[in-house]
């Protein structure tokens, strides 16, 4: 079977957190590059899985998916997007017998044939019944992902559920790990594993205290929920960094109207807005927390290349190169990035900007953010209504956004260029609402 | 490592639910143990609970993302767990009232007010944690920062749980009128940039529509009112490639900080 991807799925998810509600059904499939038949069956599919996945305490059965997925932050922490991980494709006589397996283990160790005749007498009667071949298959896997393991060193083996974890914590210390889990997985990346362990743990704890209460205390504002669906290609990337192999990807600029397309089985149809081929050589990558993004940073023929997460479809590793080619590379590259305010690796500018704090007695909150949110910028002047933050970055792009968030508790004095920019884009804004 | 995998799947997740078995794969023990390496750990659990942890967690090998991962543009992180998260969780569990004292942004001292706590908030930008409670003697929504806490204790008589009800009935209503909506319009120029713009809003509850015939986007943002500033700080983020089409006070307040930022650099605009 060839290897099942999902970056359909991905992009789908995505592109319905984004837009939500703004497109069609046509509209919709026509940017994602697939046919309203496949939008339909895909939307179908992920509304199954999503009701499928959602806790209990989440009501998702008899919602439209834009509604399932739309963001409501009073409700929940949940994350909303977590079932991408739970679509993973299998038979139906798979999931009934590894199930089978699981629960024969919970609470007790088994061999091979008591497990053998513990899921016998439970499948049902239109499936076939495993032979000892497929159950030791299932075993293999299932310690493989470190489910369960062998409880004992000689034959025959004695298999159990591998979650001392669960079963050495009193209750009172589950509500501490979940609490952490819970947190740590929200402000810190990476994100996936640390969710499905919580989910876990919160199934576990709401069968103890069967409320809701002891796990919905927590919440976190202003989150980017589709950040997860990138750590979809993070593993892959780290694998092949830890390797030191190029990757081979299809590629999707966020600015283009599509942003997936179904591989073309005749690449005489192709056309450039489909999606362009690449291969490069990945040395880190990047979480951006402005945007809630992830970045690969390579290198190929031209030079240090970026290209974001969201847009690698079909992505597979491919040659090695030796190591010092990769150490060569990375040094190089992580020198650049230390003066980049998110992945700039142009030339070092310094940037000089007058802030000025609110009339007392308004604590200065002003000081305060720049001091939260300025990266490695420092201060180098200050007076009582005013100072002064320099920081030398690569490029003006990437920092101007923020500096014009401050609105007019930021004035921009070097370099000039930036000023002019400054000037000319806040001229332009009070045209917009000039005339109200 | 392999985020796709089989025992993932929703089917056994649902199956097994009904039964209760829980399973625990070794991708989710080494980010654990890679979290529990980190200095919130300390304040998360008692000595004893860290040490169970760590035992048997032992065998595991972390994760080594953090060699390859950066991450740009964080805020200083000032605390991601603070040591009043335990106590207060509990409080909020099992739904008693509390003294709390604390300090305002301003610097005044509240002693021993009485209230009902009811969330715990983080925020990403401030990297920081708010209690959310009921003031039960003013009648209103209370967030305040866990650092200005000062001292926080336990009712000495207990809410009843009609009380309670009450309550709890007063936040829902307080938390749905308080929410404001404002439109928000991609100035069409800037439709190549949609990705991010959208990427930018998209860590408020919004929905976005589109127009085709004009090939114009827009979107519609919901924020209770003490988010509105956070949310004019976005808007202004983005500058001229969005336009505020509804929302009488922040479109007020954009036109004053455009006014205001130009006679910040007036000297050079009159040199012209």
């Amino acid at each position: 079977m060839a290897k099942e991807s999902f970056d359909k799925e991905i992009q789908f998810l995505r592109m319905l957190m984004l837009t939500s509600g703004a497109y069609n059904r046509v509209q919709f499939a026509e940017r994602l590059g697939i046919s309203v038949h496949t939008f339909d069956k895909t939307t179908r599919r992920l509304k199954e899985i999503a009701a499928a996945s959602a806790s209990p305490s989440v009501n998702t059965k008899d919602q439209e998916l834009p509604l399932a997925v739309r963001y409501n932050y009073y409700e929940s922490a949940d994350p909303l997007l977590l079932f991408l991980f739970r679509t993973k494709s299998l038979k139906e006589s798979e999931s009934v017998r590894i199930t089978h397996i699981l629960e024969a283990l919970n609470g007790q160790a088994l061999t091979v044939m008591e497990l053998i005749d513990a899921c016998s007498s439970k499948m049902p009667e239109d499936m076939p019944l495993p032979d000892e071949k497929t159950i030791r298959s299932d075993l293999k896997y299932l310690e493989s992902v470190g489910v369960i393991h062998k409880k004992n060193a000689s034959r025959p083996y004695q298999y159990q559920l591998q979650d001392e974890l669960l079963r050495s914590l009193s209750d009172e210390e589950l509500i501490d790990l979940y609490d952490f889990v819970d947190v740590m997985s929200n402000t810190q990346v990476p994100s996936v594993q640390g969710y499905l362990l919580r989910d876990s743990l919160k199934k576990h704890l709401l069968r103890l205290f069967d409320e809701a209460s002891s796990t919905e205390a927590f919440l976190y504002k202003y989150h980017y929920h589709s950040r997860i669906l990138d750590e979809a290609h993070l593993y892959t990337l780290l694998e092949a960094i830890r390797h030191r192999r190029r990757v081979r990807f299809r590629y999707f600029t966020p600015k283009a109207e599509k942003t997936y397309t179904a591989q073309s089985t005749n690449p005489r149809f192709e056309r450039e807005d489909e999606g362009k081929w690449h291969k490069s050589l990945p040395l880190k990558i990047v979480y951006d927390h402005q945007y809630g993004r992830w970045y690969m940073l390579s290198s190929d023929r031209e030079g240090i290349r970026k290209f974001r997460m969201e847009g690698m479809t079909h992505l597979e590793e491919a040659e090695s190169i030796p190591e010092t080619d990769f150490q060569l590379k990375t040094a190089a590259l992580e020198e650049k990035l230390q003066t980049s305010w998110l992945i700039d690796t142009g030339t070092p500018v310094t940037v000089r900007a007058r802030f000025f704090s609110p009339e007392p007695p308004e604590p200065d909150f002003i000081k305060q953010r720049v001091l939260l949110q300025g990266q490695w910028g420092e201060i180098v002047e200050e007076d009582e209504q005013s100072f002064i933050y320099e920081i030398t970055v690569n490029g003006i792009m990437e920092i101007k956004p923020w500096l014009r968030s401050f609105g007019s508790s930021c004035e921009v004095l070097a370099p000039s260029h930036l000023r002019r920019d400054m000037i000319e884009e806040w001229k332009e804004i009070q045209d917009y609402y000039e005339s109200i | 490592m392999n985020l796709f995998e089989k025992i993932f799947n929703y089917q056994i997740l649902s199956r097994l639910e009904e039964s209760g078995t829980l399973t625990i794969t070794s991708q989710e023990r080494a980010w654990l143990k890679t979290m529990l390496g980190q200095p919130a750990a300390k304040h998360a659990f008692t000595e004893e609970t860290l040490q169970k942890l760590q035992l048997v967690l032992q065998d595991e090998s972390g994760m080594d993302i953090h060699k390859y991962v950066m991450e740009k543009a964080k805020s200083r992180e000032n605390q991601v767990y603070h040591p009043l998260l335990r106590p207060l969780h509990r409080c909020i569990i099992e739904e008693k009232g509390m003294l709390v004292s604390y300090s305002t942004r301003n610097g005044r001292v509240h002693e021993e007010h009485e209230g009902y706590p009811y969330k715990l908030e983080y925020s990403m930008v401030k990297r920081e944690w708010y209690l959310l409670w009921f003031h039960i003697k003013h009648r209103c929504k209370m967030s305040t920062k866990l650092s200005s806490i000062t001292a926080v204790s336990e009712l000495p008589l207990p809410l009843s749980i009609k009380e309670v009800d009450r309550i709890k009935h007063h936040v829902a209503i307080l938390q749905a009128v308080r929410k404001t909506t404002v439109r928000v319009k991609v100035v069409r120029q800037y439709n190549r940039e949609l990705s991010r713009i959208l990427y930018a809003f998209s860590c408020f509850e919004k929905e976005v529509s589109y127009d085709e015939e004009m090939d114009i986007y827009e979107v519609t943002i919901h924020v209770a009112g003490d988010e509105v500033e956070y949310l004019l700080s976005k808007i202004r983020f983005l500058g001229k490639r969005v336009q505020i089409t509804e929302g009488a006070y922040l479109k007020k307040r954009m036109l004053e900080t455009s006014k205001k930022a130009l006679e910040r650099y007036s000297e050079e605009i009159n040199l012209e």
